[in-house]
């Protein structure tokens, strides 16, 4: 039956991708799990992202808990079918070899999916140790309070059966759980309807609280195994707190902190550590050189003129044209427009490109992706809201992570040429300085024009010369005659 | 030139809010403000207008000191220590905005701003003009009291709010144009303190903008004060007279030439829209307030307008609030809410107060509900009665179908502290049954809020 074992393993997002930390799973041992269902939350050096499933099945082993670093493929959790035994499942782990990670807990985890049968039928035990409460005629006429009649049914209580002593004779909740009690039952503290079945179905339509949802929400207690005991049947605080107080008395992953071991140090910000990690690699495995090429703007600020005095939603910059001009230039010279692991090269259709933005204690690179099939326009509104949100550490995982090429534009500094480390896997990187009046010859005569220098940086791996000049001169083209980049 | 990630012209509520949350979030924060920080709420508005409401509460309690026993001889006023205190109030509050933009490392920068281009501000101060550069510009530079075509402020005879606040001595007569929240509030406090007091409206009632039931309420309560109110009464033209002031009224009577010392002409307001480079850029501008949208968006690119400058309602908080959200969208915050008007409350401090939500009967009706209307007499309300204070009522309206409470309003004392729990019970989506399973503390005042809600199940205990 181990064909039907189904590995949880560690993704790899993203060429760089090496090993994720485990912050959060969504779902817990027994539950039934269907294909795209969120499993678990993985955080890398850059991003938090949710592993989801690959295939339907139960939840029957957890081996991956949060704190913990794994590398990629390792195995974080095992999907089954309910027949499968547990034997089987832990000889899948042994086989993996992955259990090594938490050795010490996997067994308290490997909760079998009988195991959590028995649990959820105890209110069918209960039922039966207050057995002799819970016959009787139709109990829909009895007076009694809604928390009590509520109560009685999850008890299994006929309320026939129950001495009043409210007003009026009214049944009232503690009525209910002195009869309970006397009957040799348990409270609900102890014994509310399957606490640790954990549903994980949709809540949103449960009548509950504002209060309680939030809670619900912040506790990580599904509405639907709460129980109802609020103002006109909604969930309430109480019932949340209860229900989260269920939860922590099992010996559940719940109550088990991430132990110290498995934390790093981060004597470095997480951002810092990655640039540094990266641009060390990229600078020791690729082999840079630099073309350099300078073009006149002259046109450009025209068209640029042109383009923002027509309209008042406009302001079009210099370096939303080279964004463009490169997307261009990318689709005309598409060897350029790679990414490169080491061992093989992805060639991509698309220009999707970085542009890096300063920002505190470090840079990032947000993605205008398919510059190629956008108007400026669209790139200045998108690159406007890109860099706003990247300065306050807004910016989405995928909106910074990928990209085919990359532009690093210093030139608001004055800096009139730079060369720039490649951002790994990419292939390439524009280094963009300053536009500036300069003294140029042209036909033999001497004359002022906006130039700007530009320095590409290739990996020769994969980069050869002649191709990285002839981008050059295709961006020069296009920057110098923008007009061209519409045809 | 210098840089920042987001600037804010005028130190309002709108603009101080603006800024802090903009520096909350991690922008690089500038705000440039001409005058006060504060604004017009701190310095010329609300705040220093309570200040005097609460002299002429004093004025009030003083009168019926006689009521509960007391009596006392040589009582005496001296106006010029009432304003003493509203203006240190003022002053006060301005520091404490100061210490807000240091504390959030905000820069704040003296002078006139002027929008240069597209994400581009020139401030000038004392003849020196700098310029920065900023992705993100908010407007927030307020409004001021309009002047009506043959009547203008001149700050001798025809007082603005400012004047209004500030005066020397106490007029003895005085005509107020205007029944709008500024208008009463004035005609309350001068009355309060002894002068006699004529206030004049266009339209068919005072505070045209409240529920009619609340508006017949203040009228009635005003002229037993001894308030003179002309409703559907224009004020044809004002003459200087010697000291005096000498008006042509024309209202259901006829025509009438009336003498007062002092007229306060409180008509409506304008945006402060002018000197600010906008026409030059193309921003559009419709009777003279910025539009935006519901983030605060202007048509041109990287502008935004929140508070008075951006139309009605006039009030700092639905100003403060329209700060929080455009501040929030700019920075890609999922989820935020464009101000909803119906949620804005209004509170006008007048004697008894006057405190509402959302929409008055007429334009439930005309928005095609089906409502219930509950409606509670402060004069069944133990508490209101105890402080001698029974004047006023509060009206819930509510759509039958959905118990969506539409509009809450009140008119009583303290009133304008009780409207919030109309404004939560909005806000959490609360039904009719919400609010009328609270329990309501007693004996207070806002226990009429609950009999409101019960009046409109038909279930009132109390009435």
């Amino acid at each position: 039956m181990t064909n039907e074992i189904k590995p949880i393993d560690m993704p790899k997002w993203g060429m760089e991708m090496s090993e994720g930390e485990i912050n959060a799973w969504h779902v817990e041992i027994g539950d039934q799990v269907n294909a795209e269902d969120d499993l678990v939350d993985v955080e890398t050096s850059k991003i938090v992202n949710t592993v989801t499933a690959a295939h339907s099945g139960i939840l029957r082993a957890i081996i991956a808990h949060p704190g913990e670093s794994h590398n990629v493929g390792a195995l974080l959790g095992v999907l089954a079918s309910a027949d499968t035994s547990e034997a089987d499942i832990q000889a899948f782990i042994n086989s993996r070899g992955s259990a090594a990670a938490a050795p010490e807990r996997t067994p308290v985890e490997l909760t079998t999916v009988e195991a959590v049968a028995a649990e959820a039928s105890v209110p069918v035990q209960q039922q039966a140790s207050v057995g002799n409460l819970a016959e009787g005629e139709d109990d829909s006429h009895v007076s009694a309070s809604p928390v009590a009649r509520h109560l009685a049914a999850d008890y299994g209580v006929n309320l026939n059966n129950i001495t009043g002593t409210g007003r009026h004779g009214r049944v009232s909740k503690r009525d209910l759980e002195a009869a309970v009690t006397a009957a040799g039952g348990h409270l609900i503290e102890t014994n509310n309807a399957s606490p640790n079945s954990s549903q994980s179905g949709d809540d949103s339509q449960v009548k509950a609280t504002p209060v309680a949802r939030r809670l619900a929400e912040q506790l990580g207690i599904n509405l639907l195994e709460c129980r109802v005991s609020g103002d006109r049947g909604r969930v309430c605080k109480a019932d949340v707190e209860a229900a989260a107080a269920l939860k922590n008395k099992l010996p559940a992953q719940t109550t088990a902190a991430p132990t110290a071991s498995s934390s790093e140090s981060q004597p470095i910000s997480s951002m810092r550590k990655t640039i540094a990690g990266r641009l060390q690699a990229s600078k020791q495995t690729a082999p840079h050189y630099r073309v350099q090429i300078d073009a006149e703007l002259d046109n450009l600020l025209a068209t640029r003129k042109q383009i923002n005095d027509a309209n008042t939603q406009t302001k079009v910059s210099v370096n939303d044209f080279i964004i463009k001009a490169c997307a261009s230039a990318l689709i005309r010279v598409p060897a350029v427009n790679v990414q490169f692991d080491g061992e093989q090269i992805t060639q991509f259709a698309d220009a999707d490109i970085s542009v890096a933005v300063a920002i505190k204690d470090g840079l990032i690179t947000p993605i205008i992706s398919g510059a190629n099939n956008k108007g400026l326009e669209g790139i200045s509104h998108e690159m406007r809201d890109l860099s706003t949100r990247a300065k306050l550490n807004r910016l989405k995982p995928e909106e910074f992570q990928g990209g085919s090429f990359c532009i690093s534009n210093l030139g608001m500094y004055g800096i009139k040429q730079f060369d720039a480390i490649i951002n790994p896997p990419q292939g390439a990187i524009l280094a963009v300085g300053s536009g500036e009046q300069r003294a140029v010859v042209r036909n033999g005569e001497l004359t002022v024009a906006t130039v700007i220098s530009l320095t590409l940086s290739s990996d020769h791996r994969i980069i050869d010369g002649a191709v990285a000049a002839e981008f050059m001169s295709v961006l020069k083209g296009f920057l110098e005659q923008p007009a061209t980049m519409l045809v | 030139m210098q840089q920042y990630d987001l600037m804010v012209v005028g130190g309002g509520p709108g603009g101080y809010v603006a800024a802090i949350r903009a520096a909350q979030l991690g922008f690089k924060t500038a705000l440039v403000e001409k005058q006060h920080l504060g604004g017009v709420c701190l310095n010329w508005g609300c705040i220093p207008t309570k200040a005097l409401l609460r002299g002429a509460d004093i004025a009030h309690t003083l009168k019926e000191a006689d009521h509960f026993g007391f009596s006392f001889d040589n009582l005496s006023f001296d106006i010029n220590k009432l304003v003493k205190h509203s203006r240190s109030v003022a002053s006060k509050l301005s520091g404490g905005v100061a210490y807000l933009m240091q504390k959030n490392n905000i820069t704040v920068i003296d002078g006139t701003a002027t929008v240069a281009d597209k994400c581009r501000l020139d401030v000038s101060h004392n003849g020196t003009v700098t310029q920065y550069r900023s992705n993100h510009i908010i407007l927030a530079t307020g409004a001021r009291a309009r002047n009506l075509p043959n009547i203008e402020i001149d700050g001798d005879l025809v007082w603005g709010a400012r004047e209004a606040m500030t005066p020397t001595a106490l007029p003895g007569s005085l005509l107020v144009i205007g029944g709008g929240a500024i208008g009463v509030e004035f005609a309350s406090l001068y009355n309060d303190l002894g002068t006699d007091v004529t206030l004049v409206e266009a339209a068919e009632r005072i505070t045209p903008a409240e529920d009619t039931e609340i508006s017949a309420l203040a009228e009635k309560s005003f002229k037993q004060r001894g308030i003179k109110v002309l409703t559907s009464t224009l004020v044809d033209s004002v003459e200087g007279a010697g000291k005096q002031a000498l008006a042509l009224i024309k209202g259901a009577d006829g025509d009438q030439q009336l003498k007062f010392d002092q007229v306060i002409l409180a008509v409506g307001i304008q945006g402060n829209i002018e000197r600010l480079g906008l026409e030059s850029l193309g921003v559009k501008t419709e009777n003279n307030f910025l539009i935006a949208d519901p983030f605060g968006k202007t048509n041109l690119v990287g502008l935004y307008a929140i508070g008075d400058v951006a139309g009605a309602p006039w009030l700092a908080h639905k100003a403060s609030h329209e700060a929080i959200v455009c501040v929030e969208n700019i920075a890609g915050i999922e989820a935020v809410e464009p101000l909803n008007k119906n949620r804005v409350p209004g509170c006008t401090y007048c004697r008894p107060q006057i405190a509402s939500v959302g929409l008055t009967e007429a334009q439930a009706k005309a928005a095609g509900h089906s409502i219930r209307v509950g409606r509670s007499s402060l004069s069944a309300n133990g508490k209101a009665l105890a402080i001698h204070e029974a004047e006023g009522m509060v009206k819930t309206i509510f759509d039958a179908d959905s118990g969506e409470l539409l509009g809450a309003h009140m008119i009583g004392p303290e009133v304008t502290e009780q409207i919030q729990g109309f404004c939560i019970a909005q806000q959490l989506a609360a039904t009719e049954h919400d609010l009328a399973h609270t329990i309501y503390a007693h004996p207070t005042v806002s226990e009429s809020m609950h009999e409101s809600v019960l009046d409109s199940l038909g279930v009132a205990i109390h009435q």
